[in-house]
Formats: C-alpha cells, structure tokens, sequence
C-alpha cells in the first residue's frame, strides 16, 4: 500500500506519489499529469477532466468549473461568486438548506462536496492503475486560508471518494517540503503561488526542523485567466471586433492563452485568431505583453508586502523564494519577483506539480516507513481566530490567528436566570468584533443542566482544533462533571447524517469507511466518559457508597475492554450504562454543592472552590 | 517512568523502544508539559527549544498509523505544548500563571488596588492631554519601579525565600500603568 499526494486545485488537481525515494506525479492514458477540476454531468454518469471541457460550451448547463470555490460556502456567500462563472444555483427550498450550496446540472442538484469528490476518485483511480499495491492513505492539501468549514468541506469530499484522508496540508507547506526546505536547519521562505485563477502568497519559517506558516495574503480572483483576458480584448480590439460574445471571445481567448506561452520563451509571436467566421492573425510582443498585465503582477506585490508585514519581515529577511502554479512560467512574473525579494526564486519543478510533489512527499512521511528524512514536523497555524458570541453580540475570542495547531481552549459559561437548564453557545471564526460580521461556524445547545440558582451553573466549552485545522467543540456541564446533552447543528456546510446518507448511497464508498467511523464516534465519547468518572471518583471519593463504587468500576471496566475490543455497539451501550450506574453519584455532588451555596457561601465561593477542585 | 505499552524505561514522552506516548495529563503544568522548571527568569529561546523538542515527539503527524486513542493522546499533547508556549513565552501571562496557576487574572477582577494608587492613575489620565511627555515620563517611572519589584519577587522566590502572594496585586497596577501609556497621545 502506498500513500498518495493530491493537489486538489481551482483550475487543476494531481496526484503524485513517492516511488524509489522519489516523489512524481502520475500520469493519465496521454501522459498527462494535470486532470482539469471540471466534472460534466451526463445521462451516462459524471466525466471528469479534460473529457468534460472538451465542448463546454455545447454543455454550459452541465459542466462544473472551478468548484473549490463554494467548498463549505453558503448560498449567500456563493451568490456572488456564482454571477461571474455560468453557474445555475439551485434555490434553496426552506432555510435549511441556505447553508449549503447546491448546484442544478439538468434534473439533478449536487453540492460541491460531491463534485470535488468525484475529482477525487478519477485520481485515486489513476493511483490504482499505477499502484500495484493499492492506494493506503491520502493528504490532500489546501490554501493555508481555508477555514474551518472549507477545511471539512475538504476532508468530507475525500471520505466520499473513499479515501482514508490522513491529513489536509497548507498549500504552501507541500510547496516548501518538495523543494526540501525542510532539511535546512532554519530559514524564512516565501511561497508565491500564482494559479489560473487565484494568487495567494504565504511567509513560512522553519526552525530546527518545524515548519510554521507565518501569514498569508492574496486576491482570490487574480490569476492566469485573467492576463488571457487582457491579451483577448487588445486582439478583438486591433480586429475591430466591438462587444464580442461566444464563439468570438472563444477564439480570442483561445489565441491569447496560446500567445501567452509563446512568449514565455519567445520575444515576439504571432498568432492566428478564430474569430467567430473570420480568422485573423495577429504579432505580440514579449514587451507589449509585460504592458498589459504589469498592473496585475503588481497587485500581487502588494499581497506580498502585506503578508511580510503580518509577518513582521521585510523582503531582505527573506531566505528563499518558492514559485507555484502555471502561471509562474511568465517571464515579467519571475522578474517582478526576483527584484521585489532581490533573489532568484527556486524553480526546478514544474510549478504545476510542486504541490502534488510535496503532498505526496508527505504523505509518504505519515507511513511511518518512508526513506525521506522523517525529522521535520508540520507545524501548521490557525488561518482565522476562533471564538465565541458573547453578551450583546461581541466575540471572544479563544483561538487566536496564527495560533500554531493543534490548540486547544476553554472558557466557563454560566445561566443568567435562576432555574434556567439549557445555555446557547454560538461558535464563530473570523476577525471582527461583532459575531455577526464573522463566519458562523456552529450553533449549539447545551441542555440538561440542573435547575439552580442563576449564576451557579459551571459550563466549560472547550475548543480543540486538530493538525488539519479542523475545530471540534465540546461541552462539559461541570456539576455532574460529564458531558451533558449536547446537540450541535452546523449552520454551514453538511450535517453528518447528510454526509452518511451520501456515504451510503455511494456504491463506491466501502461500507467499511461508516462503520470505522461509527466506531471512533463511539469510542471517543466513551472515553470523554470514562475520564469525566474518574476525575469525579477521585476528587470525590468520599461520597460513593462501596456497592456503588464496585458496580461503578464493574461497568469501567467492561467498556475499557469493549473500547480495546473495537466493539461499537457495546462501547455505546455501556457508556450509556456508566451514565446510568454514576448518575445517584452525580446527583449528590449536586446536591452537596447546592447545600454550601445555602450555607452562606456565595455562588462565587462555591465555583471557586470547584475550580480548584478541578485543577 | 515506565512506557505504558512496552513497560520499557522512558527517557522522553515517546518511548525509544514502541514508539508509545506518555498518556497526557489532564490539567498540565506547563512548566512540567515542557519539561522546563518552574521559574520566571526563563528565556524565550529556552522555550521555543523546549517546545520544538517535545513538539516533534507528540505531534499528531507522528501517529498517522497508530490507533485512535493514540492519535488523540498525540493531538492533546501537543495542544497542551502550544499552550505552555504561548502562555510562558509571554512574561505577564507567565507571572500570572507562577503566583496563581492562571494565566491571567480572575473573572471577578483580581486583587483589590489601593485608592490611593488609583487616585494616581486617575490623576495622570485627567492631565494626559495637557501633558502628555510628562504624564508618559511619570508613567514610565512608575513601570519601571513596578518592574523592579516584581524582579525582587521572583528572584527571593526563585531562591528559596519569600512568596509570590505580593505578586498579583503588582501585575494588576502594571495593568493599570500600561493601559494609560498606550492610551497617551503619541
Ligand atoms: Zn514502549
């Protein structure tokens, strides 16, 4: 089994691998290593790649492009992405389902999950065909500025490929490690990946073999596609062609691209348009080309003094420089480049394949048995702080940017109403003050706590976000000191139950993917149990009565062995047991807690003194 | 101590001889998560060694292969590192956590100030306008004074004498001092 690399890209996805000590990327039937991210929808089924562009214009209505787009976006927020693309939403049939974007290709509706996940499972079957021992684990990397719900968005599209997604890496990362960065003992990088239809450019820095994003910065609409369109309207416009639509633009576009690399190697072209039913032919020079699209390679400076500023750098301090993406291969890009950080950018690997390259190195890594240097650690950041909405609709912030990953948090919420038994927890991510100017990540309730004075009540959120970037919130009501009912609706993306049912209609899926994760479901909240029991029984030893604490310590038991055992219906059974078996226990903390408050104590004494007894 | 796993001699948080981590605790000294002792006088370069070191052994990365339970001790061990690094790298948060075991001061407020030190704030802030070079250099003075103090503190403590108890209320009055030197006019 080997693990595999994938660039899951805008314009472009690949997969690479690491054979004989070498990572490459792997080639289609035509020795082709990009599969273009567009996936058509036709009464045979979904084609992918190069297959559905051909004709996409004859198929506007059922192609997809450029999907990554609206990954773990709402309706709202992908409206106005969807006007500049040929997009047709699908408008939402109740509230519900304005968290998610669908898209109408002819009597179906798919989210973007299930698009970039049939992108997915073209790669991973070329990785099949190559590999004859079969495809193990995936990393599959993202923009370091994908947040939270991108990141899931991600990770839920690869399980739906069938893919055991052993870690979403930063874009920029991947491009680091392929160059072997990391087996410098410390330096500060600059990543400058310029796409077909995105810029981003990222700081890194490595030190002692731990790589750590800095900042990132960039225009998520500048790109390749646009320098093509620039080259276009001046063609149309020597023509004499005013307003050209369709098969015009087409072939103006079409001419300008190939121009563009011409000119990569060449001072000067000359090109033959199609346009529309008259052809005509046109000279381009290197340097009438640098005229055009200087003010967009321009705009990406300015992204790149911003990042250096978050960074608190300055261009000198800048040990290396990395290009990425095709549009890189511009000459006036590598010039503006080297001159705003004042060295030659690296660039022996195609900047196509960078990332794939570097996944794949990665994921090799994760093995366990790679013949890479494992020394190096990916030490990740937050992309955006994460917090809470407090009173008056202000965040707090728990998480902050740049916070290096995993991180973890927590912050103690009390009732404001005597007797109130449910408190609302509102999780966002972003960097305004107000929770509404931020993006809502999760809504949930925590109910099932005891009626008490108001004030008296010790709710702990925690925050734990992992190496993927990826957040999980969990409540823990601290009386009973186990986790109370706690019922979390995303207000974003797709609920598990909507992922499951898309697991389960998929034939590809192995039904083997649910149950695993069922399984893990099961045994991490049994052991959220177990730990919240033998927290309880050892500062409160005094208050278990012997029978209790023998039937107690029978039932810790039996799910020690079933979590061991991988059994899940049993781990969850038995957790639902230990709840009921501790309960009496947990009553009478309650009880002797409300007794002190009663004896004079204020409520604040009281949860101090829980605190400590915490510590 | 002895790997969990292997029951093999532990000379770090993975075990040489199965690769196991040491189960995380589950309320951490950060001082101890780091394996650093407990003192103020820490440089920051100690820490972010410290933290690489460790870091290295716990992440998650490390752990792509092992059971869940595992990868999940690997994920709290290495939270538990970000966070004794940010928090001893900062040497207000640091003080704080060293008097109090918290990084920051109590939600009620911290410890009482006398009126008479906040009759002093309450003075500079209503002449910062007026003055601001002078309401910066008084400032400034009682900063450095309060510094100064805080090292006396920690340097007794960290030989044997004395106690942090004082501690607290010297950070609340530095809090005092340093919100009214950014709010001055530059
Ligand atoms: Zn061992």
């Amino acid at each position: 089994m080997s693990n595999i690399g994938i660039d899951l890209g805008t314009t472009n996805s690949l997969v690479a691998v690491v054979m004989g000590g070498r990572a490459r990327c792997l080639l289609d039937d035509d020795g082709r290593a990009i599969l273009p991210s567009a996936v058509r929808y036709t009464a045979e089924g979904p084609v992918v790649g190069y297959a559905a562009l051909d004709d996409a214009a004859g198929h506007a209505a059922t192609t997809l492009t450029s999907v990554k787009r609206f990954m773990g976006r709402s309706m709202d927020e992908a409206r106005s992405e969807a006007a500049q693309l040929h997009y047709e939403l699908a408008p939402p049939d109740d509230a519900s389902e304005e968290k998610v974007v669908r898209m109408a290709v002819g009597e179906r509706l798919v989210t973007p999950i299930e698009v970039s996940a049939e992108i997915l499972k073209a790669l991973k079957e070329r990785a099949e065909e190559c590999l004859l021992g079969g495809v193990g684990g995936a990393v599959i990397t993202v923009p370091a500025y994908f947040d939270d719900a991108q990141r899931q968005a991600t990770r839920d599209a690869g399980r739906l490929a069938g893919l055991n997604v052993l870690r979403l890496l930063n874009e920029p990362t991947a491009a680091a490690i392929a160059y072997g960065l990391q087996e410098r003992s410390q330096g500060t990088f600059a990543i400058y990946d310029l796409g077909g239809g995105t810029f981003d450019i990222s700081i890194l820095r490595l030190e002692d073999g731990v790589f750590q994003v800095l900042s990132t910065a960039g225009d998520t609409h500048l790109g390749g596609d646009d320098f093509d369109r620039l080259i276009a309207e001046r063609l149309l416009n020597e023509a004499g062609v005013v307003g050209a639509r369709g098969g015009a633009l087409r072939g103006a576009m079409e001419a300008a691209e190939s121009a563009k690399r011409a000119l990569t190697d060449a001072e000067s072209t000359e090109v033959v348009a199609q346009l529309g039913e008259v052809s005509a032919t046109f000279t381009l020079s290197r340097d009438t080309l640098n005229t055009l699209i200087r003010p967009l390679v321009d705009r990406t400076l300015t992204a790149c003094q911003q990042a250096l500023s978050d960074a608190q750098l300055t261009a000198a301090q800048i040990d290396g420089v990395v290009l990425v993406g095709g549009s890189t291969r511009v000459p006036l890009v590598r010039q503006v480049v080297e001159a705003f950080f004042g060295r030659v950018p690296f660039s022996d690997i195609d900047p196509d394949q960078v990332v794939a390259v570097g996944a794949a190195m990665q994921a090799d890594i994760l093995s366990g048995e790679s013949e890479l240097s494992e020394d190096v650690l990916l030490m990740d950041v937050v992309p955006l702080s994460l917090g809470l909405e407090t009173m008056g609709g202000v965040v707090e912030k728990l998480i902050w940017r740049c916070s290096p990953i995993p991180s973890s948090a927590s912050q103690t919420f009390t009732t404001h109403v005597d007797g109130q038994t449910a408190v609302s927890i509102h999780v966002v991510q972003g960097e305004r003050e107000m929770a509404r100017d931020n993006r809502s990540l999760a809504r949930f309730k925590l109910g099932g706590i005891p009626p008490m004075p108001a004030g008296l009540p010790r709710v702990e959120v925690q925050f734990l976000v992992d190496a993927n970037g990826i957040l999980t919130v969990t409540a823990t009501e601290q009386y009973t000191g186990k986790q109370s009912n706690i019922e979390i609706v995303p207000s974003y993306g797709l609920t598990d139950e909507q992922i499951e049912e898309m697991l389960e209609s998929s034939i590809d899926a192995a039904e083997t993917d649910v149950d695993e994760r069922l399984l893990v479901e099961a045994k991490v909240e049994a052991e959220q149990i177990l730990r919240a029991v033998e927290k309880a029984l050892s500062s409160d030893a005094d208050m278990v009565q012997e029978d209790e604490l023998g039937s107690i310590q029978a039932v810790v038991a039996e799910l020690k062995s079933a979590i061991d055992a991988q059994e899940r219906k049993k781990v969850n059974d038995l957790s639902k047991k230990l709840d009921e078996v501790t309960a009496p226990f947990a009553q009478r903390r309650i009880e002797r807690d409300l007794q002190l408050a009663l004896r004079g104590q204020s409520a604040l004494e009281v949860a101090d003194r829980l605190d400590r007894s915490n510590v | 101590m002895i790997c969990w796993k292997c029951h093999e001699r532990l000379s770090s948080l993975r075990c040489a001889s199965c690769g196991a981590l040491v189960p995380p605790p589950a309320q951490p000294e950060l001082f101890g998560a780091l394996g650093l002792d407990r003192r103020y006088h820490v440089e920051a370069e100690a820490i972010d060694g410290a933290w690489r070191r460790r870091s290295k052994d716990t992440h998650p990365d490390r752990f792509a292969a092992s059971s869940a339970v595992e990868r999940r001790m690997a994920l709290q061990w290495t939270a538990t590192l970000n966070e004794a690094r940010r928090v001893l790298r900062d040497p207000v948060a640091r003080a704080w956590y060293l008097a109090t075991g918290k990084p920051h001061p109590a939600e009620s407020g911290g410890p009482k100030l006398s009126p008479e030190f906040l009759e002093e704030i309450f003075e500079l802030r209503m002449a910062a306008d007026d003055e601001p070079d002078a309401v910066r250099d008084t400032a400034a003075k009682l900063r450095a004074r309060l510094d100064a103090d805080l090292e006396d503190l920690f340097s007794r403590w960290e030989r044997g004498e004395g106690d942090l108890s004082p501690v607290p209320e010297r950070l609340s009055r530095l809090k005092y001092v340093d919100n009214l030197l950014r709010e001055l006019p530059a």
